[in-house]
């Protein structure tokens, strides 16, 4: 549309200009690398293709490859089930945290508002190095008290059982985590009216009902959210199981994430790698496209 | 909402900072213990002799001085550009009527949801294209492309509960559109702007993953790569690992007590059904 139609229509150049600087950063730093992920999905893409500079068309056939993979669905399926431990804890213990806080004494409330804000400051890299510390295989401080307990334990590697380890490693996750669910549903909290549950007190609702009908459908959204961003970010974790296991994770470890990273930076197959990246994408388009519908509600309603 | 404090919610308060807290306590107390202690079977929750051998065991390990200058190169390029554009844009959502408006929403949240290990791979041979792999440069353009939806989001956020009234007042009264942002808007979003340079600060200062993916040159690390380095295939040296963490950790921590409000606030900001 040329600058004279845009005038003839009343419509500002203004809002263009304004946001012409962060599509210009999106496109190129998002925009591009998604539509090479995409065509690199397409293509094999090894070494040979690296050295010539262009990958061979092979069509759909790194898809197949891996669909038709058992591998492939069961480190799928892991991720799935490590992603929704992770999220179902995190949630149902950030709620329970939340509305104990708001019975909770001033100076205890402070205090672990503090140490949740520590907490959640903390670089991922450090609070991945003090699990490791935690659980490590020679001095762990875990494994000491559980001996002073009176149960016969010895010197213990955490990670040589899957179950033990993934628990550890989302233990470290949800921790992480915790802090920002809790504090921002207990903000939430502080924002539901007092008048509201005085008035349905007075008419005798209970407390579940009162939870039932006033609380919760007012932090419905922020729940919605919440547990849609959650899942995003606890379905793509990399750098926790990477570290945690000396970058050198056990295919019983293999993530999505670590599993596509291993396909291209590991065995050199990028082409197989992207394909395997854009399966994790589409894998999680059902909780986007919820958390999406949520937030593009609260961005058009001012 | 709140209510009066009950015993239950007290006593599981409590465990909760103990719980929580353990891990922060744990790294700290390892950093002042000396190396016998540390490497021990039995390990004592308090310590019984104070050193800083650790301390300077991490600050002398090589690439500190470098790590640092190189993360603050790297914080100070992601905040000042991301800051930069994202204000436009916020101020273009939050403000201004256009078409199209629903659709740059979409696409900012909808990159937000693209996972960052899936994007690696193109995102390596891009930067490799434009010469910026091994570089801070490149860096500090994958993390401003990384924050700025949230940027932008949040800063939206702030503008939104600025009422309108002022800024139609300022131009009734004569101001043109550029002297209402600058004298009534840019004032009022002062905590705001603050609040998400920080928060901008606080991620690029963090990431780990591209970092380790995209500078692979010694000279080149940020501090959480640096961080990294204390393992090698040999162990792990616990004591000066934790001292550097306590180090690495410092700064956020400071920033974050500044701007937990806010942040809050504005991820919350509208959710609440009111």
């Amino acid at each position: 549309m040329s600058i004279a139609a845009v005038r003839r229509r009343k419509i500002s150049p203004w809002p263009y200009l304004l946001i012409f600087p962060s599509i210009l950063a999106l496109i190129l730093i998002l925009g591009y690398p998604i539509v090479k992920l995409l065509n690199l999905s397409f293509q094999k893409y090894g070494l040979t293709q690296i050295i010539a500079g262009r990958g061979v068309g092979v069509g759909l056939k790194n898809f197949t490859d891996s669909l038709s993979d058992s591998n492939f669905w069961t480190i799928l399926l892991r991720t799935y089930a490590f992603t929704f431990c992770i999220v179902f804890v995190t949630i149902i213990v950030g709620a329970a945290m939340a509305h104990l806080m708001l019975r909770m004494h001033n100076v205890i409330r402070i205090l672990l508002t503090a140490i949740f804000v520590m907490v959640w400051a903390m670089p991922q890299l450090v609070g991945i190095s003090i699990w490791r510390w935690l659980f490590s295989f020679n001095f762990s401080i875990i494994t000491s008290t559980v001996r002073s307990l009176g149960f016969p334990i010895a010197n213990h590697n955490y990670f040589q059982n899957i179950i033990s380890g993934f628990t550890i490693i989302g233990g470290c996750v949800a921790w992480g985590a915790l802090p920002f669910v809790t504090i921002s549903i207990y903000a939430a909290l502080t924002q539901v009216p007092k008048e509201l549950i005085e008035a349905a007190e007075l008419d005798g609702a209970t407390r579940f009902q009162v939870f039932k009908n006033i609380i919760f459908p007012m932090l419905f959204p922020i729940y919605i959210i919440l547990i849609s961003l959650s899942v995003i970010w606890d379905f793509q974790i990399f750098s926790h199981i990477w570290v945690f296991l000396d970058a050198r994770p056990a295919p019983q470890y293999f993530t999505m994430a670590i599993y596509a990273f291993e396909q291209s930076f590991g065995q050199s197959e990028y082409g197989k790698g992207a394909a395997i990246s854009i399966l994790m994408i589409i894998a999680l388009l059902g909780f986007t496209g919820y958390y999406l519908k949520q937030m593009v509600k609260i961005g058009d309603g001012q | 909402m709140k209510s009066k404090s009950s015993i239950y919610s007290n006593i599981s308060g409590i465990f909760a900072i103990a719980l929580m807290g353990f891990p922060v306590y744990w790294m700290v107390v390892t950093s002042f213990k000396p190396k016998d202690d540390i490497l021990s079977t039995h390990p004592s929750f308090f310590p019984h002799t104070f050193t800083l051998d650790n301390y300077s065991q991490a600050l002398g390990k090589y690439g500190f001085t470098q790590a640092l200058l190189n993360s603050v190169y790297v914080v100070i390029g992601t905040v000042v550009i991301s800051m930069f554009i994202a204000l436009f844009a916020a101020i273009a959502v939050a403000r201004m009527k256009f078409k199209g408006k629903s659709i740059f929403i979409m696409s900012i949240l909808l990159v937000q949801m693209v996972p960052l290990s899936a994007l690696l791979i193109p995102l390596y041979i891009l930067l490799t294209k434009l010469h910026l792999v091994n570089s801070l440069a490149g860096v500090v353009l994958a993390y401003v492309a990384f924050v700025l939806p949230f940027v932008v989001w949040t800063l939206r956020g702030f503008l939104v509960n600025i009422p309108l009234d002022l800024e139609e007042a300022a131009l009734v009264d004569g101001c043109t559109k550029p002297q209402a942002y600058r004298h009534i808007l840019f004032p009022l979003m002062a905590p705001g702007l603050v609040a998400t340079a920080i928060f901008a600060f606080i991620q690029a200062w963090n990431e780990y993953l591209l970092a380790y993916i995209l500078l692979s040159d010694q000279s080149k690390i940020t501090m959480p790569v640096w961080l990294g380095s204390f393992t090698t295939r040999q162990g792990t040296d616990w004591g000066p690992l934790m001292a550097a963490s306590c180090i690495t950790a410092v700064p956020v921590v400071i920033f974050f007590l500044f701007i937990q409000k806010q942040l809050v606030q504005g991820v919350t900001a509208g959710a609440v059904k009111g």
